[in-house]
């Protein structure tokens, strides 16, 4: 198990570099964020605090000694990101609350999303993408190519809009937007779910076009196994193993499309709070939201490169060649 | 070969490529026609707003009596700028690092491997967000959003593939010759490279499209009056009702626009680029049986004309 | 079947085995015990695993390397013959054993050698007991010693009551198999009979042209003594390792002017390395390599095994000879001297590397390689990936150039007959115990 070990320690080191490097560049970007919003950030705080009206020049200043805005900018820096390693993430500027609360709120609902359309995505995808491979002349094989064509070529926004249109205003099938009841997750869950389902479709059907022509899989069927058990035995394993390869890149996807479809359908998560953020310049909320978002991307990638490496024996087990 | 092996589908890649390019020409016609011919589309007439195709207007106009033909070429001009110019920086900026990171190796390659790897741990349209919001509306914020996030695919491709050849006997024989690294880099290392940059270049400018016109959507790229797809979408939706060519013009360009740059490449090429771990391979091809190349193949044996062949 | 590439002989067992690709059009009869298949895939299928089985010809691509070693041999008894799970196991688990892989029967593909998965393969067929086994090229690419290896296995298969029929280039093993051959060329069969008859007394030209260019039948090359000068090459002391294992220690080795050295081994055993040591491409461990010193860096040159390897696939050949020419400033004439004495065709200069035959290019690239008038060459298994004709024809090339040149030339080969005949030295490297490098001859 000494391979095991080390393999996790690697994988938990890459995951503590990823994070720092997330981290710092969020920071250093916020930082420099406040440092060019207009105006002196010590009168900004002090009206913040007194109000505007009582507002002077020695409140400024005690204001700027207090938290030494008069510092030169390597050290205020320097305080920036001590802070943020201990996660003092300070209070949005728009609704005051501590904006460690905002997002410890907000994360459940994203993941509450992101979930539901993966789990989606996953499952069209591979129903979809098996058929295209096992029967791809077929007639009812036919449409799948073009409308994977269509939907990659439609960003999020394009489809949560055109089903918004179609399935909540038209047909009257689902609430346009809202939170709170199972009902409302569906129309952003299908949104997000058909930006992933095309890549996941493609690398589906490829994955299990390649392992029908593989060597391996003729040599199972040489053997004279049956086809159903040589797909069962032979097929299915390296099909999962790949399209849980390619599931990383699918949380690219999968973030960016968030983004867009939260704010779309008004859907409180993290991608919602970041945008709206950026347009109120509230820079503690931008730097906080950006940091949420970054660090889960990195920790769920982290789980898939684990899963991956814990599921293919290749990797798991070391490849020391036994004499012949 | 079997009743197993899938059906071809009905159209090739070559074709769907050819289909995309033509489509793409048309648009950036388009674009460039209407700067020179097509009216001005900043001009509002709010005494024709909202107005349905006419000769004078053949896309109608939007809420402000702008000529939606015109925006739209407008857009076309925007999104092109920037996609293209910023795909081609990144294109540059990653092949020139990839190469030196494959030549140099050590710590120089180590160095931009976690310089990549840093800019990889966020995903691309979070790190343009947040460099646009350092100068909300402004195109050199966007430029450098998208060309942060696009040169490490580039990077990657150019650095592994260039180690390998760098590696193999091509480049050792060469070396022995007394060859330098121009020529090996030249006749070597870049020649199998074209084809897969021209295609993540394509990639890349979709994804810079798509970018744009997310940004645009949620408020917080291009501001307006420029006209930019994903603004225009925006500003549309409140008069759905009432003008839904207006929402369905920006929609179709955007999607047709990045179909056809998607054509251009062979997406599951990307996938398998960003995978971790091999699977059982493709089968081998069977080879065809070897012609004999040589007019003569002359034999020590006398007299005997056997083709020498490979084995 | 024997035959050289291009024959038909692969494509016979396919149709056989009915994986004929489907661009290809069969007609004619085939029948497998008493049922007509004529090379159709669909009514060969239903008699795989229990009446025919090919081996892989690669059999690291042919297995799962997502199942255990024991899984897979004993699904092979489950599926063909009906057999529950546990005494398929039981069966898989015996067969394994007779095969001396009792150790590997949990382990994963990537934990096994290339041979030990042959080795699983043949367990496979034997344990599904099919009555006509195929091997098709089972030692391509492998050394003296695994050949033996894989010979041996055949003939154990044999000894259960299945019929064999193995498709190789190699007329040892032909031998040693016994029974009957077929010999085969161009899709024709010119020969056949029993195997000890025919190889003694083969009646075709061409049976004879095949035997004849099997090395142990060459003669030796009359080299002229080599000069006593200073020697061009010269290692005192080397030693290298890859990672635990120790390829060679305390090695003394010199090469003189005009000097043939051959070097034999089995595969893996250092040989390759020893050569790029010599020229310089690889650090040793330990020791030093000297290089006479009025030669330039460019005089000491490598002849590649796999000939496209060292060409650019993006340059005609005619182009990178120039690219030589133009280089070190060398007049056009010589290279049509060159191409006149290895009988190639001016034609071919406009052709890609992959558009020219391998024995064409790997002449090709000596001729590259002796318009620099070389004072060292090493040659790594220059031939290993040709033709038993071809492979004749180009090291005859190989050695004229020698002795007319006059450089001294590093020959790397695991055929230890090729290695004697065409050196003035033979080395061994197979024991790397001792200080100094075994002499044979």
């Amino acid at each position: 198990m000494s391979m095991g070990w080390t393999l996790a320690t690697r994988q938990g080191v890459r995951l503590l570099g990823q994070s720092a490097l997330v981290a710092g560049a969020v920071g250093v970007l916020s930082f420099v964020m406040t440092r060019a919003l207009p105006g002196d950030a010590a009168y900004r705080i002090a009206a913040g605090r007194y109000g505007y009206d009582r507002v002077d020049t020695a409140a400024a200043d005690a204001v700027r000694s207090e938290l030494g805005l008069d510092q030169p900018a390597w050290q205020q820096l320097l305080h920036w990101l001590g802070d943020l390693l201990q996660l003092r993430l300070g209070d949005s500027m728009v609704s005051g609350d501590p904006v460690i609360d905002e997002i410890t709120h907000q994360l459940g609902h994203t993941l509450q999303l992101s979930l539901a359309a993966w789990l989606l995505a996953i499952t069209l995808g591979l129903l979809l993408g098996s058929w295209v491979a096992l029967r791809g002349g077929h007639w009812s094989a036919r449409w799948i190519q073009p409308m994977c064509t269509l939907l990659r070529a439609s960003p999020a926004f394009v489809l949560g809009v055109v089903l918004m249109l179609g399935l909540g205003v038209h047909l009257d099938w689902l609430p346009v937007a809202g939170h709170g009841e199972a009902i409302n997750l569906v129309l952003p869950a299908l949104a997000l779910a058909l930006t992933l389902l095309p890549g996941m479709t493609q690398v589906v059907s490829q994955r299990l076009r390649q392992v029908l022509a593989s060597d391996a899989f003729e040599f199972a069927l040489t053997k004279g196994l049956h086809l159903p058990a040589a797909l069962w035995r032979h097929a299915l394993a390296p099909l999962a193993l790949g399209t849980l390869a390619y599931a990383g890149m699918q949380l690219v996807l999968l973030v960016e499309g968030v983004v867009v479809v939260e704010s779309l359908v008004a859907w409180p998560g993290i991608g919602h709070a970041l945008v709206h953020a950026v347009l109120a310049r509230d820079v503690p909320m931008i730097q906080g939201t950006a940091l949420a978002m970054g660090l889960l991307f990195v920790l769920l990638n982290g789980l898939m490169d684990a899963a991956v490496q814990w599921l293919d024996p290749r990797l798991r087990e070391p490849a020391g060649r036994s004499a012949a | 070969m079997s009743a197993m092996s899938p059906a071809a589908i009905k159209t090739s890649p070559a074709q769907l490529g050819r289909w995309g390019v033509w489509i793409l020409l048309a648009v950036l016609l388009l674009g460039l026609l209407s700067a020179w011919l097509g009216q001005d589309p900043a001009i509002q007439n709010l005494d024709q707003n909202l107005a349905t195709p006419s000769t004078t207007h053949w896309l109608g106009t939007d809420h402000l009596g702008r000529d939606l033909l015109a925006r739209l070429g407008e857009a076309v001009r925007v999104s092109f700028w920037l996609a293209l110019g910023s795909a081609l920086l990144a294109v540059g900026l990653g092949t020139v690092l990839g190469l030196c990171a494959a030549w140099q190796r050590g710590l120089t390659e180590r160095l931009l491997c976690l310089c990549a790897d840093g800019v990889a741990a966020i995903p691309g349209l979070l790190w343009v967000l947040l460099v646009a919001a350092l100068a909300p509306g402004q195109k050199w914020a966007l430029y450098s959003g998208l060309v942060l996030t696009a040169w490490v695919e580039f990077f990657r491709l150019v650095r592994s593939r260039a180690s390998m050849t760098l590696a193999g006997d091509a480049v050792q024989a060469g070396r022995l010759l007394g060859f330098g690294a121009p020529y090996l880099l030249r006749w070597h290392v870049l020649p199998p490279l074209w084809p897969d940059l021209l295609r993540l270049w394509s990639y890349a400018v979709a994804n810079a499209v798509l970018a744009v016109a997310a940004l645009g959507f949620v408020g917080v790229g291009l501001r307006p009056p420029t006209a930019e797809l994903g603004l225009m979408m925006t500003e549309a939706l409140p008069y759905y009702d009432e003008a839904p060519w207006l929402l369905a013009g920006p929609v179709l360009l955007l999607v047709l626009v990045v179909a056809a740059l998607q054509s251009a490449t062979r997406p599951h090429e990307r996938e398998r680029a960003h995978e971790r771990t091999p699977v059982a391979g493709p089968g081998p091809a069977y080879p065809p049986p070897a012609q004999c190349t040589s007019p003569t193949g002359s034999h020590p044996a006398g007299g005997l004309q056997f083709c020498p062949e490979r084995r | 079947m024997v035959g050289e590439s291009g024959a038909g002989k692969s494509l016979l067992a396919q149709a056989i085995m009915g994986t004929l690709p489907a661009a290809l059009r069969a007609s004619g009869a085939i029948s497998i015990g008493g049922v007509a298949t004529n090379g159709e895939r669909a009514l060969t299928q239903a008699l795989w695993g229990r009446r025919l089985m090919m081996l892989p010809q690669e059999p690291w691509s042919a297995l799962n390397p997502l199942m255990r070693m024991h899984s897979q041999v004993a699904e092979a008894a489950h599926f063909v013959r009906g057999l529950d799970w546990p005494t398929a196991r039981q069966q898989a688990s015996a067969q394994l054993h007779a095969l001396s892989l009792g150790h590997a029967t949990q382990q994963w593909l990537h934990q096994i050698s290339g041979g030990m998965a042959q080795r699983v393969g043949v367990a496979c067929a034997a344990v599904a007991q099919a009555s006509l086994l195929i091997a098709d090229e089972p030692t391509k690419g492998l050394d003296p010693q695994a050949c033996e290896q894989v010979a041996q296995l055949l003939m154990a298969a044999q000894t259960q009551g299945q019929a064999l029929l193995t498709i190789t280039h190699d007329l040892d093993l032909a031998a040693q198999l016994g029974g009957q051959i077929v010999v085969m060329r161009q899709g024709q069969i010119v020969e056949q009979g029993p195997v000890q008859q025919i190889l003694q007394q083969p009646q075709h030209a061409y049976t004879q042209a095949l035997i004849a260019a099997q090395p142990k039948h060459w003669a030796n090359y009359p080299f002229a003594a080599a000069g006593e000068a200073e020697p061009v090459v010269q290692a005192r002391g080397l030693s290298k390792r890859y990672g635990e294992r120790r390829l060679f220690d305390g090695l003394d080795l010199a090469l003189q002017a005009g000097e043939v050295v051959a070097i034999s081994g089995p595969s893996g055993c250092g040989k390759t390395t020893l050569g790029n040591v010599l020229l310089g491409v690889v650090q040793a461990d330990a020791g030093q390599v000297q290089h006479r010193a009025d030669l330039p860096r460019w005089k000491f040159q490598k002849l590649y095994q796999d000939p496209p390897a060292a060409f650019s696939a993006f340059r005609t050949v005619g182009q990178a000879l120039a690219d030589v020419r133009q280089l070190h400033g060398l007049p056009d004439a010589q290279q049509t001297q060159w191409m006149q004495a290895l009988g190639l065709d001016e034609g071919l200069l406009a052709r890609r590397p992959h558009e020219v035959s391998g024995g064409e290019l790997q002449r090709f690239a000596l001729l590259r390689l002796m318009l620099l008038q070389p004072a060292f060459l090493f040659a790594d298994e220059p031939t290993s990936r040709l033709d038993p004709i071809t492979q004749r024809h180009t090291m005859q090339v190989l050695c004229d150039c020698a002795a007319q040149s006059g450089c001294a030339v590093l020959l790397v080969s695991h055929d230890a007959d090729l290695a004697r005949s065409s050196s003035h030295r033979h080395l061994s490297m197979t024991d790397l115990g001792d200080r100094e490098v075994h002499m044979v001859h």
